[in-house]
């Protein structure tokens, strides 16, 4: 038997005995995993992450010239689009949000460590929030078209 | 499981995070990112499927979902930083070593070449062989989606990245391997 061992199948034994020494799952990573159920949409309609100027290749080559032009991310759910900017002074973040079509609405903004900040949206659906710092977020938006359906949760980004 | 959890049954979810959380964290760490970014991944993983548990029609494919998540998150994290000075070679053991593991790592001679040479191989197989030689043993699907490498190329890739990694003058010197 001994004979026939293939080489690559003891290399990735190897590696394998390495991985689980030296880099295994942080027992906090397992926690707030576990504990994310808590954030569960229970009311809410989702509005779906539909573009992330972040994840785009041709955003970023143009930040790689000066200055990095303002993050631009746009969710959408059934009847109400909710763009924003997220512009970074470190370690702060402000938001800057149109909902179209444009309304008044609430505006809270969801994080995992602290309370929600609220924010008005005017009666352009404009609205504007600073967060002391990054992390995830999500937006949940109540009264948009005139109160007319279920509050709406954005997916979560982290900013 | 899926829908079990979608109810909040808190069980059927701890079961669904030990399932996969090797393979969420195995994508990050794939990418290079440093265990407190991994951490970052890891989260917004979890929570963009806490946010989908209602629209996931086929669980079979639930780990290469979490993956292909898990490396969309990776990508924007290494766009962010991308103007900002690169990690080192090294950067996958970055990871705090506490003494009985470092103790087991030095122990064996052998052991540290393995480290020390895969440190010089390339980034692409560094990931690929990071994901194949995770303890859990993923799906090709799975290694597919968090490196966004196509199947049929994992199989013909890991035997050329075995081959550099058998080549480094670290495990050249032990004629075996």
């Amino acid at each position: 038997m001994s004979e026939d061992i293939d080489p690559d199948e003891m290399l990735m034994v190897e590696l394998r005995g390495l991985f689980t020494d030296v880099d295994p799952v942080p027992p906090l990573v397992i926690e707030t995993a576990k504990a994310s159920l808590g954030w569960r949409r229970l009311d809410a309609d989702l509005a779906e992450l539909l573009s992330d100027s972040a994840l785009e290749e041709e955003a970023f080559a143009g930040a790689r010239g000066g200055d990095a032009p303002a993050r631009a991310v746009t969710f959408s759910a059934t009847g109400l689009t909710i763009d924003i900017e997220v512009l970074v002074d470190d370690p702060e973040r402000t938001l800057l949000g149109q909902l179209s079509p444009p309304s008044p609405a609430t505006i809270e903004i969801q994080t995992l460590a602290d309370a929600p900040r609220s924010s008005e949206a005017d009666r352009l659906g404009r609205f504007r929030v600073r967060l002391p710092g990054g992390g995830p977020i999500r937006l949940r938006v109540l009264g948009a078209n005139g109160q007319s359906g279920p509050p709406v949760e954005t997916s979560w980004i982290t900013v | 499981m899926i829908s079990a959890a979608n109810e909040g049954d808190e069980a059927a979810w701890g079961a669904i995070v030990d399932r996969f959380a090797g393979l969420v964290w195995a994508t990050a760490r794939a990418h290079r990112l440093a265990p407190a970014e991994a951490a970052d991944v890891a989260q917004t993983t979890w929570l963009r499927l806490v946010e989908n548990l209602d629209r996931i029609n086929d669980p079979e494919r639930l780990g290469a979902w979490l993956a292909t998540t898990a490396r969309r998150e990776c990508l924007r994290l290494i766009r962010l930083h991308s103007r900002e000075a690169p990690t080192g070679d090294d950067s996958l053991f970055e990871a705090p070593l506490d003494d009985r593991a470092e103790q087991r790592v030095i122990a064996s001679e052998r052991n540290a070449a393995v480290r020390r040479a895969f440190a010089r191989i390339n980034e692409r197989c560094q990931a690929l062989l990071r994901l194949l030689a995770a303890p859990e043993s993923f799906s090709y699907d799975e290694i597919a989606s968090a490196t966004g490498m196509a199947i049929g190329a994992i199989g013909p890739t890991r035997a050329r990245c075995l081959d550099q990694l058998r080549r480094t003058p670290e495990l050249a010197a032990f004629g075996i391997g």
